[in-house]
């Protein structure tokens, strides 16, 4: 609109501001929906899920900045339907906007086809089943063709080609060809694996990427898209809070990673990227992680349409949960529980095959380690079954489901059955020496059923930090008081801010004073705290008061500070340990659950079965 | 070079040493020994930069006198498995030869120049002192010293000499030793600097006393302590630092006082702390008029409890200790009456454990 000062009279002044043509609208659109290639599969993957397809096929070039094709067996469309495919904010999902309170299908802005059509070369071809004849129509930035009669499968088929071939802006913006077929095949597999009826077939440059039969079970598809050790390791999840729903599979901390692809969240069918997620897995796995690092984890969330917003942002990846807090708090409960029961150890075959390999990549998918998964004795057989949890947020009554039927229970992978009762830490195991020592620090443990390397510090870190929990849970802590204080120096700022915080410091045994303008003294500590030294607690503390602002209480207190120690690698002077010594050490280990890794996350132990030692010695 | 042994005097020197002598050292030439044949003797010379070890080796025959510088671990391993009695020492042009009857090994020696310089004792203001008398202050005080963390100049044990007596201090901030025990002077000066000696130095010093009887000298140099016995002479760095001022937590005046037989006093905790937990634990000891309970819990195994009569003064009160600290201090009792007192459950025990004998140890508390 021109402004109102302006004269039309004075004839040469056109408006200023004038309303953009479509295509332009749609290209400006284009930029917030479509990305990159990923974003096109993504769409076109979605639409054919909601046209109902049971085998879809995706078909890139160039990482798909040459071509993306999706092929899918849906209900396809008419030329009615195809004259209006490419028009904006045309839909079939939605009618009215109540409507928007309870969607089930993926899409529903009615904007992907629109935008891919203004930025790329599309062709789309398809035939209702019941139709004898298909039709196709074509857009090429954003001029589109009318419908001609075509032969051809039922189905529909979409092409794009050329993406961003008219706004070389946004295709400068485009990484490499590897970065963007990683981007496709992530979403890919995303999708694949929320779709348990799905058949999916993924080639690149013609070469076949992806591979998943109509049918498969989570954990088959996990199978073909992770790799054998990683489905074969993974731990069940499965609990309910009213018609919250979390079922899925977490993996033991080894198979963490620097970035989160291994983490899948399905809401109602549909894979989200959420923050409040990512916190849940981060929290559940907490103190069984080195800093970051993120679990893998594949779970899918039901829950009442009503209760969750998905309309946040246009790629639908974050959502909004009302009751946030009570569904955090089942959440996290019901991945520990789960977390609890999974294997730990590092099995050595890997190690084994990683020393093997001259270039070790972290990464790779490595063979199947074979039987090494192996329940936790205290786990009853047939303990796969559903368990059920009442209340969120807190310790859970476990509650067997009554008619424990094989519905809901996830099929043990084959080849898991136990190859050694006593395995894992458990009162029952025969914890005797001799011990070997290997520079005062891994202590080798002979088992029933092959070897164990156990890292003494993580192990010991993992012991004191549980028994300082439960004594603290069970009253005060016993307070070792000092004679002669431990004076250390800090700054003038830091006292001050040593000072506010020192009434909950001594809620966990930690008795510090302030001695003068630029020194704490240390008058006393846990008794079962031997690291880190006065020095190093108050430094640790002075870090967390400047990372958080605050202190917290008890046990969130110690935790913090037996992590940040053990990050500082204060615990790596090597202790002489005498065989009581260790023995005692292992004994108490085996009395705590969590003891295979250390609060920050390394593991504390590795273990060798007979058949990885046979293996290395190539008798099998 | 050329000295003639008695192989079992040789031995005994050699093994001095290696306790010197570091396993690993960024520095390899301390891995070896340095002998030195004057004419009439042979010294034997090691040393980690911290302590160091000059050990005269007795019944020798110098051929010719010269100094070599051998492989410690080996040689005292070679000596000791030799049959012999006597073994000779040849070194010539790079090599030494260790000759016994017919069995014999050739070293390859090391530059006797790069070998420290160990300091020779000097008698000048030095005291005397039975030995026996100063490897006694050592056992009482030197176990409370602290090994991990904490202050630097708490590593080692405080030597002072006050009164006609030398007193030994040893402290990890959790408990203190403090023992002393009359000692003729005969004019020599006190030391001028706060004398610090690593834990380490003490038990080379209490090693080489071998006999309690023997008279030994001591003398306090600036930055060591150095300590001579009949055939050895041995020199302690001392630790820098400031020792905490432990006359100031030693209570002065105490509300409650125990008497108990040491003995069954270390029996007893010793009882009860078998059902506490492993690594950390706390004894109780409530006392009443005339009777002692102690009580011991642990999470994972149950609870005990013992009781014994003793002497009490005082109001019913409760103090719990870490029963470890309590009796490292009982072990080293000198008289059989032990004596415990104390104001209240949060503040310092002091165990009077002899004439000159005095344990402080810090309670634990429970109601933070």
């Amino acid at each position: 609109m021109a402004r109102g000062g302006e004269e039309s009279g004075l004839g040469q002044a056109e408006a200023i501001i004038r309303p953009l043509p479509e295509l332009v609208r749609n290209q400006i659109a284009a930029g917030e929906v479509i990305e990159r290639p990923a974003s096109v599969v993504k769409e076109l993957f979605e639409n054919a899920l909601d046209a109902g397809a049971r085998e879809v096929r995706v078909d890139l070039e160039e990482g798909g900045v040459r071509l993306v094709r999706v092929a899918d067996d849906g209900r396809g469309m008419g030329p009615a339907d195809l004259r209006l495919a490419f028009a904006p904010h045309a839909t079939s999902k939605l009618r009215a906007v109540d409507d928007l309170d309870h969607i089930a299908t993926l899409g529903f802005r009615g904007e992907a086809l629109a935008s891919i059509g203004s930025v790329a070369r599309c062709r789309i071809y398809s035939r209702p089943a019941a139709e004898l004849l298909g039709w196709a129509v074509e857009n090429e930035g954003g001029r589109v063709s009318e419908p001609r009669e075509t032969g051809g499968p039922a189905g529909t088929h979409v092409e794009v080609r050329d993406l961003f071939y008219n706004t070389p802006a946004r295709r400068r913006f485009l990484k490499r060809t590897a970065t963007e077929l990683g981007r496709c095949l992530d979403v890919i597999q995303r999708l694949t694996l929320a779709h348990d009826e799905l058949g999916v077939a993924a080639t690149h440059d013609g070469r076949r990427v992806l591979d998943v039969e109509a049918g498969m079970g989570f954990r088959e598809r996990i199978r073909r898209v992770f790799g054998a050790e990683l489905a074969d390791a993974l731990e069940p999840v499965e609990a309910r809070d009213g018609d919250t729903v979390l079922t899925g599979f977490v993996a033991p901390p080894r198979f963490a990673r620097a970035d989160t692809s291994r983490q899948l969240w399905l809401l109602n069918g549909r894979p989200v990227r959420d923050k409040v997620l990512i916190r849940v897995l981060r929290e559940g796995f907490r103190g069984h992680l080195e800093h970051g690092r993120h679990p893998a984890a594949f779970l899918r969330l039901a829950m009442d349409p009503a209760r969750v917003d998905v309309n946040v942002h246009p790629a639908k990846a974050e959502i909004r949960l009302r009751d946030e807090r009570r569904t955090f708090g089942f959440l996290v409960n019901a991945l520990r529980e789960a977390l609890r029961r999974s294997d730990m150890a590092t099995p050595g075959q890997v190690l084994l095959d990683r020393a093997a390999r001259r270039d070790p990549a972290p990464g790779a998918t490595l063979p199947d380690p074979g039987p090494l998964r192996r329940p936790d004795p205290r786990e009853r057989p047939g303990d796969d079954e559903l368990r059920v949890y009442e209340v969120p947020g807190r310790p859970l009554e476990l509650r067997e489901r009554e008619d424990a039927g094989p519905a809901g229970a996830a099929p043990a992978p084959p080849g898991t059955e136990p190859a050694d009762p006593a395995g894992g830490w458990a009162a029952s195991d025969d914890v005797r020496g001799p011990f070997v020592v290997v520079d005062r620090t891994y202590i080798v443990r002979a088992l029933p059923d092959g070897l164990e390397i156990v890292d003494q510090h993580a192990l010991h870190e993992r012991v004191t930090f549980e028994e300082l929990k439960a004594e603290l849970e069970r009253g005060p802590l016993e307070v070792q008081r000092r004679l002669v204080p431990e004076l250390v120096e800090v700054t003038r700022a830091e006292a001050r801010r040593l000072e506010e915080h020192l009434p909950a410091l001594e809620s966990a045994g930690l008795c510090f004073s302030v001695f003068g303008p630029t020194t704490i003294a240390v008058q006393g500590l846990p008794v079962r705290l031997r690291r880190p030294g006065p020095e190093e607690l108050v430094r640790v503390v002075l870090d967390l008061i400047e990372r958080t602002g605050r202190v917290p209480e008890g046990v969130a207190l110690l935790e913090e500070v037996l992590h940040s120690a053990a990050c500082r690698g204060s615990v790596m002077a090597g202790d002489t340990l005498s065989q009581d010594e260790i023995e005692s050490l292992l004994r108490r280990a085996a009395r705590i659950p969590e003891a295979q890794t250390c609060p920050h996350g390394r593991p504390t132990r590795v273990r060798f079965a007979k058949l990885d030692l046979e293996k290395a010695f190539h008798r099998k | 070079m050329k000295v003639l042994c008695n192989r079992e005097r040789l031995r005994e020197g050699l093994a001095v040493v290696n306790s010197v002598v570091p396993a690993k050292s960024p520095k390899p030439v301390l891995s070896n020994v340095c002998m030195v044949a004057t004419d009439d003797a042979l010294e034997l010379v090691g040393t980690d930069l911290e302590v160091a070890v000059r050990y005269r080796v007795e019944d020798v025959k110098v051929e010719d006198p010269g100094t070599t510088v051998i492989p410690a671990r080996v040689t005292l391993d070679f000596v000791r498995d030799l049959s012999g009695e006597t073994v000779e020492f040849a070194a010539a042009g790079g090599n030494c030869t260790i000759t016994s009857g017919g069995d014999a090994c050739e070293l390859v020696t090391v530059d006797a120049d790069e070998f420290p310089v160990v300091s020779r004792f000097g008698e000048d203001g030095s005291l005397s002192l039975q030995g026996g008398t100063f490897t006694k202050l050592v056992e009482r005080t030197a176990f409370a010293a602290a090994r991990e963390q904490g202050r630097y100049a708490m590593h080692g044990v405080l030597i002072e000499i006050d009164d006609d007596k030398l007193k030994m201090v040893a402290t990890d901030g959790r408990r203190l030793a403090v023992a002393s025990a009359p000692i003729d002077l005969s004019g020599a000066p006190a030391p001028e600097h706060a004398t610090i000696v690593p834990t380490k130095g003490m038990q080379l010093f209490c090693r080489v006393i071998t006999d309690p009887l023997d008279q030994v000298r001591l003398a306090f140099e600036e930055n060591q302590l150095g300590l001579r016995t009949r055939n050895a002479e041995v020199f302690a760095r001392l630790l820098d630092g400031e020792f905490p001022r432990y006359s100031a937590v030693i209570p002065k005046e105490v509300g409650n006082a125990l008497e108990a037989d040491g003995d069954h006093l270390q029996r007893k905790i010793r009882l009860v702390a078998n059902v506490t937990g492993d690594e950390a634990r706390a004894v109780r000891l409530s006392v009443k008029k005339g009777k002692l309970e102690l009580f011991g819990q642990s999470a994972g195994r149950g609870e005990a409890t013992a009781h014994m009569d003793v002497e009490y003064k005082g109001r019913s009160a409760d103090i719990a200790f870490n029963p470890d600290y309590v009796v490292d201090g009982l072990k080293n009792a000198e008289r059989e009456l032990v004596r415990l007192e104390f104001n209240d459950k949060s503040s310092p025990g002091k165990f009077t454990l002899g004439e000159d004998y005095v344990y402080v140890v810090m309670p634990i508390t429970m109601d933070v």
